[in-house]
């Protein structure tokens, strides 16, 4: 007899075989799709939007890409979420990650086909994770003590970043920018206090760092154009007027000037609020609503720069970098925070005017400045800048450094190959999977740049097999060369974060057994 | 490192590119649409260059030769066929002029870059070697650029005229041209010598007339009528400005309100109060000499009634209603006033001061104009005239350019010349500097040092020139020294482009080439189109 049906109509169930190929097979479209854009000279992809306005994004960014997918498959969900979170713990390697987990499957699939339980793939695949990350930890570099040296790493760091992506041609430039700034921040992974403003026009050279504030904004009609010693209130308040919000309030009059009489009134109270808001002792003054008319002249005549309609994120950094509060009732000056500056100027970037506020009292904070051609480029740039940014954050908090271009996996790659030797047992079948799969992503940078892949990787593997090599692939050159004197350098963090969550989410992946998809949820028909 | 692996590997290094088929596919496909998008643009380049009449999904006609108009209007899909559009909008913010030039210049390298796509070379190379050869370019166009002096008005008037000459005003440029430049010089700050604000020119179009009536006015032009009704007067001496942004109509509270009537005597009384109070108002105005009212359009009420209009008139005060509040600031910094927002602030301090407001008649329009302002802000107006709105808008957007031309020079004091000269040049010693070079960069700066090559050629097949006899002979020239050699249009042969006055500002020349190649590299980087949410 037939069991009662147990799942929802339209519902779908995928079991055993079916459910692992479906699996395989959408993680390794998502790590092939985003494959071609890894190393130095992976491509870029265009991404099409399908909705309002076809707005077309141009980006090299693993993580930018794989967010705006439409995915079903839930494997691929799988690999985009560790994208993710990859990009939101230590903003690079996105891309690795999911090309590193997309190989792992692929060899656990071959795995699987030679009945190898997936469970002893997991424990291989552990094993092996556990000792790339110890033969990492031995190879680490750490310059902490020597701050020189250690200025070097950052800048190493931060062009190896850079170099993957629209900003390579002036990486030099934008590595000092985005040391800079991050070394302002004194160790704090706070990037908040880093703004980036994007200009259209000039080039990308004309970007430049500057300390302080930039708000996009224009100054009120008739106040002034710069202040010195600034007190600045930052608030969130309405500047029309306090309207009485009692539906259906009105008010009942017999004559005009009755009328004339209430309109007085109402611009009484607004003058007193204003006051109320000059009797702070400030003389800059930025809303984040509107600020009609009336009130900016009373501003204007009181000689207070009024700044309207700031946008939330904007005044929320200004609140931070000024180190002001934002207020929304004045009655108790005494009990709000104000924001100090030594200096607020008007400044003209390209044909726009902005309100520049330097010397804050956030010491760290700083504007980076953007210039390129277009908005692809600009917006791009400031996903690379991010990039940078977030790596050079995490390797100040954790200095230690590895080298690049393909040699962290190498060096992991001998030792879980040692390891799946000594390793008896079915086991070692996959430890040495594991070990094929590091290798993959020197392959995929060496393929991507048009180079003889299986060459360079046996050169490379021979290079390892000594001890202490630093080699690499030079993808300039087309070499193997020395990563030490090229100046490759790689976060350690971010490598042991690529190992660990790519090896995770392929585990994840490989126990699921049985794919159940639930009926879509129906929109009731109100007809 | 051992040196034999090395040795070996780089017998290996092959930098042949063999990629799936997809990819190739997608990257010819942008190039593709990037190029048809050149192609159609190509033919408004130059002094005998032809206009494209765009009509848009509104109904409405356009006529221009601006490449970035034309392109802005051409709404293409095909995203790297956007990209194009896009660099045509980024020259027009950096330099305003040789929008489409910048878009032919990409076109011809992304042919080039196919013929070395399909010889096989990795599209990262290409893109190194652009990179290299924008580099270049820029030392070759520095080289060339002659220093010029923001006194000299000759050589800006020269350069202006250059750029307006391939425009359907191009019969006018020896009005529009000087026009330009004395426009921008005027709003120059001595302060800050390398920065202009467009935005402190004020064009205003007036249906009517010529071309040749255009004329730059030192002061204040308004699109608008004098409010008319009850008589007021038309024309005022010694005026006293004020700009309110408050109304003169009866008050309105933000709080809903109504006024209960309850017998007819209360009716009258409610009038008279109106009347009162709107006459109050008017008569502080008054109290403070002003003449000249400039009434700021309120979405709330209305910014004056009738009646506050009879008052105005018979208190002989000349009234100009609804200015939008975005022109305020450009107004206010012009009369060197201050904005009032309440009748109680209205003080003899804030007003401004010109010789003469008149309401003036042109054709069947009326404009105000406020000459003769007592410290005039570093502002000026231009008042663009024309027989129908196409050509109106053309002639705008024209001397727009030829604005745009000025600021160049006061950004970068260096002029160049034109007529395909400098391209021609940086063609000839990119491909020198090609000989030196080694391995596919040297190919590949050849290959681009050919497709700058299109500017000349294009001019000369826009002009009903012999296209290959002429670049041919230029490159003749060019090689023989003579490096201001360039396409004289009119003449139909090659001379010396300087002697003609055919020049243009060296940022138009550089951004161009800089911009081309990078949105060249960006597309050329593209190996997949991704369709998102």
């Amino acid at each position: 007899m037939a069991v009662e049906k147990l799942l929802k109509d339209e519902a779908t169930e995928e079991k055993g075989e079916r459910a692992k190929m479906a699996l395989f097979v959408g993680a390794m479209a998502i790590a092939d799709l985003v494959k071609t854009t890894l190393g130095p000279k992976g491509m870029d992809k265009i991404l099409q939007s399908t909705g309002r306005g076809r707005s077309v994004t141009v980006t090299n960014d693993g993580a930018t890409i794989l967010k705006s997918l439409h995915i079903d498959n839930p494997a691929a969900k799988v690999l985009v979420d560790i994208s993710k979170v990859q990009d939101d713990e230590v903003g690079d390697g996105t891309t690795s990650v999911v090309v590193l987990a997309g190989e792992l499957l692929r060899e656990a699939e071959k795995l699987v086909a030679s009945k190898i339980h997936p469970m002893t793939i997991i424990s291989g695949y552990r094993m092996a994770a556990e000792c790339a990350r110890n033969a990492l930890l031995k190879k680490v570099m750490d310059n902490k003590e020597d701050a020189e040296k250690f200025k070097s790493d950052l800048m190493k760091i931060a062009m190896t970043t850079l170099s993957s992506k629209i900003l390579s041609q002036d990486k030099d430039h934008f590595a000092k920018l985005a040391v800079d700034a991050v070394l302002r921040l004194k160790g704090s992974t706070n990037l908040e206090s880093i703004q980036i403003i994007k200009k259209p026009g000039g080039s990308l050279t004309d970007s430049f760092l500057d300390e302080g504030f930039i708000l996009d904004k224009k100054i009120g009609i008739g106040q002034p154009k710069r202040i010195e010693n600034a007190k600045i209130l930052v608030a969130n308040t309405a500047m029309d007027t306090d309207k009485v919000k009692i539906y259906g309030a009105r008010v009942r009059v017999d004559s005009m000037s009755r009328v004339a009489q209430i309109e007085g009134a109402e611009k009484e109270k607004m003058k007193e609020k204003v006051q109320k808001i000059i009797a702070h002792g400030i003389n800059c003054f930025v809303n984040r609503q509107l600020i009609y008319n009336f009130p900016e002249e009373l501003f204007a005549d009181a000689g207070i720069l009024a700044i309207e309609h700031a946008d939330f994120d904007g005044i929320e950094r200004l609140a931070l970098v000024t180190g002001g509060e934002i207020a929304s009732t004045f009655d108790n000056p005494e009990s709000v925070k104000l924001g100090h500056c030594k200096l607020i100027e008007e400044i003209m970037i390209g044909e726009d005017k902005l309100i520049h506020f330097s010397g804050v009292a956030l010491g760290e904070a700083c504007t980076i400045v953007l210039r390129g051609a277009s908005f692809h480029v600009l917006d791009e740039a400031e996903r690379s800048l991010h990039d940078a940014l977030c790596v050079l954050s995490q390797t100040v908090g954790d200095s230690r450094v590895l080298f690049g271009g393909g040699w962290p996996e190498m060096v992991m790659a001998k030792e879980v190959d040692e390891l799946a030797r000594r390793t008896p047992g079915k086991r070692s079948h996959a430890i040495e999977a594991f070990s094929r799969a590091l290798q993959a992503i020197p392959t995929t940078i060496a393929d991507n740049a048009g180079l003889d892949s299986a060459e360079l990787i046996s050169h490379l593997r021979a290079e390892h097999h000594r001890d202490g090599s630093a080699a690499g692939i030079d993808v300039i050159s087309g070499t193997v060369g020395d990563m030490g004197k090229l100046g490759i350098s790689e976060s350690f963090k971010v490598k042991q974060a690529v190992l660990l969550s790519a090896t995770e989410a392929a585990e994840m992946i490989l126990r699921v057994d049985q794919i159940i998809t639930c009926a879509p949820r129906r929109r009731e028909d109100h007809m | 490192m051992a040196a034999p692996a090395v040795h070996q590997a780089r017998s290996s290094k092959t930098e042949s590119y063999v990629d799936n088929k997809r990819k190739d596919d997608i990257r010819q496909a942008n190039i593709f649409a990037a190029r048809a998008v050149a192609d159609a643009v190509r033919t408004s380049l130059g002094p005998k260059g032809m206009d494209k009449m765009i009509s848009t999904a509104s109904g409405e006609v356009i006529i221009t030769n601006d490449g970035a108009t034309i392109l802005n209007k051409m709404e293409v899909l095909q995203p790297a066929a956007k990209m194009l559009v896009e660099l045509s909008k980024s020259q027009d913010i950096v330099a305003g002029d040789g929008t489409t030039t910048v878009v032919v210049i990409a076109g011809a390298l992304l042919k080039q870059c196919l013929t070395l796509l399909n010889a096989g070379i990795h599209p990262t190379v290409i893109s190194d070697s652009l990179h290299k050869v924008a580099l270049k370019a820029f030392d070759v166009l520095s080289a060339m650029a002659i220093p010029v002096e923001l006194s000299d008005r000759e050589s800006l008037v020269k350069s202006a005229s250059t750029a307006l000459n391939s425009k359907v005003v191009s019969q006018y440029s020896t009005l529009l041209a000087p026009l330009a430049v004395d426009a921008v010089l005027s709003v120059v700050d001595p302060a800050k010598p390398d920065l202009v604000d467009l935005r402190d020119v004020k064009i205003v179009k007036k249906l009517g007339g010529t071309v040749d009536d255009t004329e730059l006015v030192k002061g204040l032009v308004f699109d608008k009528k004098v409010s008319h009704s009850a008589g007021g007067p038309t024309r005022v001496e010694n005026a006293k400005i004020a700009v309110i942004q408050f109304q003169i109509s009866p008050p309105k509270t933000d709080i809903e309100q109504s006024i209960v009537v309850s017998d007819y005597t209360q009716m009258d009384r409610i009038l008279k109060e109106e009347r009162n109070y709107i006459l109050g108002i008017i008569k502080k105005i008054k109290a403070t000499g002003c003449n000249v009212l400039l009434i700021q359009k309120s979405i709330l009420r209305d910014a004056v009634t009738d009646l506050s209009l009879h008052y105005l008139a018979k208190a002989k005060i000349l009234v100009i209603k609804d200015v939008e509040r975005d022109e305020i600031e450009f107004i206010t910094k012009t009369l060197n006033c201050l904005p009032i927002a309440n009748i109680e602030h209205f003080r003899a301090e804030k007003l401004g001061y010109a010789d003469c407001v008149e309401e003036v008649s042109l054709g069947d329009g009326k404009i105000v104009k406020i000459t003769g302002i007592k410290d005039m802000g570093r502002t000026t107006t231009v008042l663009v005239r024309g027989s129908n709105q196409l050509v109106l808008d053309e002639a705008e957007r024209s001397l727009h350019d030829a604005l745009c031309v000025v600021r160049c020079l006061v950004n970068k004091k260096f002029l160049i010349a034109g007529g395909g000269a400098p391209e021609i040049e940086l063609s000839r010693q990119l491909g020198a500097w090609a000989k030196v070079l080694q391995g596919m960069e040297s190919y590949c700066v050849r290959s681009f040092a050919e497709a700058l090559e299109v500017i000349p050629y294009t001019l000369a097949e826009n002009a009903g020139l012999n296209p290959i006899a002429i670049v041919t002979e230029l490159r003749n020239r060019h090689a023989q020294g003579e490096i201001n050699a360039g396409i004289n249009v009119r003449k139909g042969q090659i001379t010396n482009i300087l002697e003609e006055n055919v020049v243009q500002p060296l940022l138009v020349s550089t951004s161009a080439i800089s911009l081309a190649t990078e949105c060249v590299r960006m597309i050329l980087k593209i190996d997949d189109i991704v369709t998102v949410r």
